[in-house]
């Protein structure tokens, strides 16, 4: 018997008795509803908190920090391991990490023409800047051949203050807001002493405005790590000698305008770092599952690693809690529906066991009888499945439109809204996948029953 | 020539409740290929049973059922289907046609099951009909359709595979006496053409009539043979 046969007997059969088809396909059509929509709301819930905490850094970065970790006492573990070159060439070989830049960040007073404020710079590998999860809202990302450019966050150009307007408006509150992407194709001059006195101004070009969503990368520009590099050693000048902190230092010399002095922090770090050494380096990494390993092992390895995935995992485990409950709610509707698919079932043997048995007689095999009946149930299963989700997809829209403001209460704007129930694909195939089998596991005890009717029993009760 | 059925000393026995009830007490019987047998007897006697278990639908309690040289008793309750589909049609009082399924897929049901494709099975699915004098009824339902048409549309299905055997259980049972004419002269002329083979079951003496061998069955054994006219040309006496 051809399948095609087999599906249009089995749909004629159920449309035969339309009444009791429809009541079994309201039985399914509730449970799928009902488990989508739970399942959604567990999946919105999970996905805008992950999107809250996007907002505030990256889930596939991790950050590796100078300095040592310390265990829950606050006794250190292991020892620090210097950020350097090797450090970076062992880093990029953990698997799961696309992009590593080394980092130093260094901040000072800087001119943008008439406008004066304070730059903070983080040198980062250049040619590396475009795999790190910045978005660009003009311009370009840094580049490997970049010298004395720089990008600028997008919160940068609040910074900056024009000197006699500065003097003028001292009594109002509100200043006139400076838009950033004035800054474009901008020079921005930034003035440096260091310890000997001596003063160097080093001139920036902005090649770029970083979109506002990154929010964690508003208030900084980032410039190649060569050029920060050359400045930071310019700075520390003679420092190196007297066994300074060059990090400390550097930044004294370029807020103070002053000179390097000695930390007395430095000496009591018996394994001091070279002055050398990286700041920071940044890892990316291919997904939020590597940025969990990779944290892990460079944890390890004895670095100082944080991202906010490893606040993550705290946050799935309770919503994949809440998921298997509300999921398990849905499901026990599913399950009352799949009783009703069984007796539906049976009862249609009952009715039909005379008609089972004539196409036995003439020449129906088991295998037939038993697609058949599998196919009916199946189909009960693939149309409660199909206007089920009709009915979630709506819900959902419903549960969207009159939740967002509970949700989205206090978000930025510009910002793509939280929706509380959300339905992806593979929900949606799950759905309609899950239901069919509902059916079809439904069908198999009726289906066998009718396989067993014996033919000529079937046909004698007249 | 082999006989295309042969039942040798067939026993079949019932168990109702505690009782054990012999439906057939040994019984005997070759068909030759082409010809047409009524079983006559009365309600007991044996005669539907014997019916089922040369279709295949029972199993017998003891003997061998040979159709087309093959022990039928072997064969499997599964493949009985198949065996079913290829080698018989069947013809029932009550019709037995599928409610849902209009006159022309009613006739075509044992192709449908077969597997052959719509359009050649249509084509002959209206053939059969149009032999039949139903070309105005095919895509009627059982239920629009005369007990003369119902039966009709069932000896279509029931000769539309070409079986070599065609098994009829009491066909003009539910018929009036004009419309058991017409059925019974149809049926007869049909397969005379292409030479099946046909087994009733009747108590009806006209029908029987129609044969050209007729075997009265009492109490689950064959009392007697007729020729075509009434000649007894065996009787057994135990």
């Amino acid at each position: 018997m051809y399948k095609i046969d087999i599906f249009r007997m089995a749909y004629k059969n159920l449309w035969r008795r339309k009444v009791r088809t429809f009541l079994t396909v309201l039985g399914v059509l509730i449970g799928t509803t009902s488990i989508v929509v739970m399942l959604s709301l567990g999946i919105g819930l999970n996905e805008s908190s992950k999107r809250d905490m996007e907002r505030w850094g990256s889930l596939n970065q991790i950050d590796v920090m100078a300095g040592m970790n310390f265990d829950e006492q606050g006794n250190p573990i292991g020892q620090a391991n210097p950020l350097n070159d090797d450090a970076v060439n062992e880093i990029k070989a953990i698997p799961g990490v696309i992009a590593v830049s080394p980092g130093f960040n260094m901040g000072g007073r800087a001119l943008w023409g008439r406008k004066e404020g304070h730059l903070q710079l983080v040198g980062l590998e250049p040619a590396q800047m475009s795999q790190f999860e910045f978005e660009i809202a003009e311009g370009r990302f840094l580049e490997g051949d970049d010298r004395f450019n720089i990008v600028v966050g997008w919160e940068v150009g609040r910074n900056f203050r024009d000197r006699r307007e500065m003097d003028m408006m001292r009594q109002q509150q509100m200043q006139q807001e400076t838009s950033t992407l004035e800054m474009m194709n901008q020079r921005i001059s930034m003035e440096v002493n260091n310890r000997n006195g001596q003063k160097k101004i080093y001139n920036f070009t902005v090649v770029g405005v970083l979109s506002e969503k990154n929010m964690n990368k508003a208030w900084q520009a980032y410039a190649p790590i060569g050029e920060i590099k050359r400045i930071r050693d310019y700075v520390m000048g003679g420092a190196r000698n007297t066994g300074g902190d060059p990090r400390m230092a550097m930044e004294m010399a370029i807020k103070g305008g002053g000179r390097v002095t000695t930390s007395a922090r430095s000496s009591r770090e018996p394994q001091g770092p070279s002055p050398d050494d990286y700041e920071f380096i940044w890892v990316r990494t291919e997904n939020v599952d590597a940025t969990k390993q990779v944290s892990k092992a460079l944890k390890e390895k004895g670095y100082q690693a944080y991202s906010m995935a490893d606040n993550l995992e705290g946050i799935e485990k309770t919503s994949k809690t809440i998921q298997a409950i509300l999921g398990g709610i849905g499901s026990i509707t599913l399950l009352v529906a799949a009783l009703g698919i069984i007796n539906t079932m049976i009862m249609s043997i009952y009715e039909r066991t005379r008609e089972i048995g004539i196409m036995k007689v003439i020449g129906a095999s088991f295998f037939d009888v038993r697609m058949l009946f599998l196919t009916e149930a199946g189909l009960i299963g693939l149309m409660g499945g199909i206007f089920g989700l009709g009915l979630s997809y709506g819900a959902s829209s419903v549960i969207n439109h009159f939740g967002s403001g509970f949700i989205n209460r206090g978000m930025p704007p510009g910002e793509v809204a939280n929706s509380l129930s959300v339905i992806p694909l593979w929900l949606t195939l799950f759905a309609l996948g899950f239901s069919i089998l509902i059916g079809v596991v439904a069908g198999l005890y009726p289906a066998d029953r009718a396989v067993r009717l014996s033919p000529i029993s079937a046909i004698r009760n007249e | 020539m082999t006989p295309i059925i042969e039942v040798r000393s067939l026993i079949k026995k019932y168990r109702v409740g505690t009782e054990i009830i012999t439906a057939l007490d040994g019984v005997d019987l070759q068909i030759k290929k082409g010809e047409f047998i009524a079983i006559v007897g009365t309600s007991g006697s044996g005669k539907s049973t014997l019916l089922n278990m040369m279709s295949g639908l029972e199993r017998p309690t003891k003997g061998e059922i040979w159709i087309n040289n093959i022990l039928i008793n072997k064969v499997k309750e599964k493949d009985m289907a198949a065996f079913r589909r290829s080698y018989m049609g069947f013809v029932f009082q009550s019709f037995n046609l599928l409610a849902s399924l209009t006159a022309l897929e009613n006739a075509v049901l044992p192709l449908i099951l077969q597997g052959m494709r719509s359009k050649e099975r249509s084509k002959r699915g209206r053939e059969m009909l149009k032999i039949l004098g139903l070309e105005n009824r095919m895509s009627n339902k059982p239920s629009q359709m005369s007990g003369g048409q119902q039966q009709r549309v069932s000896i279509a299905r029931a000769l539309i595979n070409n079986p070599k055997i065609i098994f009829c259980d009491e066909p003009t049972g539910n018929l009036d006496t004009k419309t058991t004419k017409e059925i019974m002269e149809l049926l007869t002329t049909t397969i005379k053409e292409k030479g099946q083979t046909l087994v009733m079951v009747t108590h009806d003496r006209d029908v029987a009539g129609y044969a050209d061998r007729i075997i009265h069955m009492v109490d689950g054994i064959i009392t007697s043979e007729e020729n075509k006219g009434g000649v007894l040309v065996n009787e057994k006496v135990n």
